[in-house]
């Protein structure tokens, strides 16, 4: 067996993981400097400067503070709960290719973890997979406030998942490829309209999928405006209102390495990934994906909180009607192969 | 021994071992877990007989919509008093086991002994990477031959859709509003705020804080002290 | 055996096939029951994909993918049947649950 490919994509992954915990602990921060600016406030600035060593303050605090088990809770499901959100959020970051081949001591290193050939696919069964770090967690917790926090996540993200995934189906027939190496390759051809030379990025060919795919990622990873399940002014904190400590920061990581997460996907569908003016490279991913963080938090700093029977009502009687059309329309485009797409 | 077999091993083993708890553990819930470990394992052995798309589809279905579906309903309906596995029916529980042990070696005897091989088929692993992957090459097969059971599996989920919105309501239409908003409907939000069908004093007022939850009643109540809290557990069992 | 067989998988499938199997006889709790059936047509979909690896076809995936959409649809009506069920006579019980035999 040939071991070399095996343990290149291990450190890769290593390295991949350390980057993302790094860009989630800053995105803590930043996320709290810009709804800071938003709202007319400083936010944090003390601590290091321009408040930089905030993170880590952040850190020390979540680590050194006492893990509370309540008594009512189901203790094995209770403590498990978190790892399993932290742990499965950054697996779909394996799948995004961060640039071509580039040659280090004489090898031949890609520039991401594994490209398989269902890559989409398995972020959107990882996305599902996360699902149950929430469910656990709000049922072990033994609180009336955490279950419903967890009933309403699930319906969610179950209603949302569907959206999600069908929103992606016009790529697949575009590319008639599920690995995002050669979705990404499709992308960074150009695309001749009348006089004009446009990148071939599927923000320009499936605009109401790119915005079906916003809607429902942010839904999916339970960011404001659709935040229902933790709801601070109803449930307390939905799910994790007993966690206390690391614990709570587990969830509170992956929270954030999602957003990283679906943001670098978001980017290598929609936004042609490293495909960029003057040189490609993995800089024009990072520009595109703090695009989506920024997005991010304007929505949390603008939007009120949808009302449950609203968000249910958009996901089942508006969203997925559109995938749907999204969906048909391509095929029909596809089959009588209109333009250059 | 080759790592392969190495590993076919390990998970075969989690999946068993998995499987096994979804039958043994007492609580609902850790047996829905076990079975999520169960399918995740499984869904890696796919990976190793060439079948990622099937592997998937296995998480995505059935770990990520099934199971948790079954988790969902596991917290809505009743948890008080649940059968128990290790009280009662000895019986039967022996004549289970051993009807298994049976069919075990049945089965075993079986695949031991087995000396039919059907024809080879048409997509050894040099076809499969020609069109593009596992997944191109299932497309092409269900487009093509499967034609005619795909469209039929189509209109099996348009009626088991049907079917589960015509399950999900009561019979009556006094009933239908009565039941769903009084008694088993865990109301997630209510669009209004206040539910006019809901008489107030399903609340317990200040003097009856004996009153254990009745049968299907299933009114959230506001705890005024931690004992009373305890007293009365929303879901599952006490654990002291 | 030093090499992966069919055999390996058959066995898994097996073991799989009848755990679910024992579940289904031995629990009472409706939720359960139906936890174990998922893990029947499981065991059932390890038997077809591994002859479908061992002879080179992909009839047996397409069969366990038939499989997995047929499971999900009886996901669907099994949790209503089962909602239904605790909705009206309040418990998931099945040795409560005797009102056609009676």
């Amino acid at each position: 067996m040939d071991w070399e490919p095996l343990i290149v994509s291990y450190l890769f992954g290593f390295v991949l993981l350390n980057v993302l915990l790094l860009a989630m602990a800053y995105m803590t921060w930043l996320e709290r400097r810009l709804v800071a600016f938003f709202q007319d406030r400083i936010g944090p600035n003390r601590t290091g400067p321009f408040g930089l060593l905030q993170p880590i303050a952040d850190a020390v605090k979540l680590i050194s503070k006492e893990d509370i088990v309540p008594a009512n809770a189901d203790r094995l499901v209770f403590l498990v709960a978190p790892l399993l959100s932290f742990v499965l959020a950054p697996l779909g970051a394996l799948v995004v290719p961060f640039g071509d081949a580039v040659t280090v001591f004489g090898r031949q290193v890609n520039l991401y973890v594994i490209d398989i050939n269902v890559a989409a696919l398995y972020f959107l069964a990882v996305g599902s997979m996360g699902v149950y770090g929430i469910i656990l967690g709000g049922y072990a917790s033994g609180n009336r406030y955490s279950l419903l926090g967890a009933l309403r996540s699930t319906a969610q993200v179950i209603s949302y998942e569907l959206v999600l995934g069908l929103s992606l189906v016009g790529i697949f027939i575009l590319t008639g490829s599920l690995s995002l190496v050669d979705i990404l390759r499709v992308q960074q051809r150009t695309l001749v309209l009348g006089g004009l030379e446009l990148p071939n990025w599927f923000l320009l060919s499936q605009p109401l999928a790119f915005v079906l795919f916003l809607i429902a990622a942010v839904a999916e990873t339970n960011r404001a405006p659709f935040d229902l399940p933790e709801a601070e002014t109803e449930l307390i904190a939905g799910y994790f209102t007993e966690y206390s400590g690391f614990r709570f920061s587990f969830y509170f990581l992956a929270e954030y390495i999602n957003m990283i997460v679906v943001s670098l996907i978001a980017a290598t569908l929609f936004l042609g990934g490293i495909d960029g003016p003057f040189v490609d490279g993995v800089w024009w991913l990072a520009v595109k994906a703090f695009i989506f963080l920024f997005f991010y938090v304007w929505l949390r700093a603008t939007l009120p909180r949808f009302r449950y029977d609203q968000l249910m009502g958009l996901a089942w009687k508006v969203l997925l009607p559109l995938a749907l059309i999204n969906i048909g329309v391509t095929g029909l485009v596809r089959l009588w192969g209109i333009g250059a797409l | 021994m080759a790592i392969e077999v190495l590993i076919f091993y390990l998970l075969a083993g989690v999946a068993i071992a998995a499987a096994a708890g979804v039958v043994l553990a007492r609580n609902p819930v850790h047996s829905a877990v076990s079975l999520v470990l169960s399918f995740v394992n499984v869904a890696a052995i796919y990976v190793m007989l060439r079948a990622e798309f099937l592997a998937v589809a296995q998480v995505i279905v059935y770990t990520g919509a099934i199971i948790v579906l079954v988790l969902f309903v596991l917290m809505l309906v009743q948890q008080q008093d649940l059968p128990e596995f290790h009280g009662g029916r000895p019986l039967r529980r022996a004549v289970g086991f051993l009807l298994g042990l049976v069919l075990l070696a049945e089965v075993a005897a079986a695949i031991l002994t087995r000396s039919l091989r059907g024809a080879p088929g048409s997509w050894p692993p040099e076809a499969v990477a020609a069109v593009g992957g596992n997944i191109q090459a299932i497309g092409r097969e269900l487009y093509s031959v499967y034609m005619l059971p795909i469209q039929a599996t189509a209109l099996l989920l348009l009626a088991a859709t049907v079917g589960a919105l015509f399950l999900a309501r009561p019979e009556l239409i006094e009933e239908r509003l009565a039941v769903a908003r009084r008694l088993f409907t865990i109301s997630l939000a209510h669009p209004r705020g206040v539910d006019p069908l809901q008489p107030v004093a399903e609340l317990p007022g200040p003097h009856d804080n004996e009153r254990k939850p009745a049968g299907g009643d299933r009114v959230l109540v506001m705890a005024r002290n931690a004992e009373e809290f305890t007293e009365q557990p929303a879901w599952g069992e006490i654990r002291r | 055996m030093s090499e992966l067989t069919t055999a390996h998988f058959l066995f898994l499938s097996a073991a799989l096939f009848i755990i679910g199997m024992v579940g289904v006889l031995t629990r009472r709790n409706v939720l359960i029951i139906f936890m174990c059936v998922e893990l029947m047509l499981n065991a059932v979909n390890v038997s077809f994909i591994g002859f479908a690896w061992e002879q080179n076809a992909l009839t047996g995936q397409i069969f366990a993918l038939f499989v997995i959409a047929v499971a999900a649809a009886e996901a669907v009506i099994g949790l209503g049947i089962v909602m239904a069920l605790s909705r009206r006579l309040d418990t998931v019980d099945i040795d409560e649950v005797r009102q056609l035999r009676e």
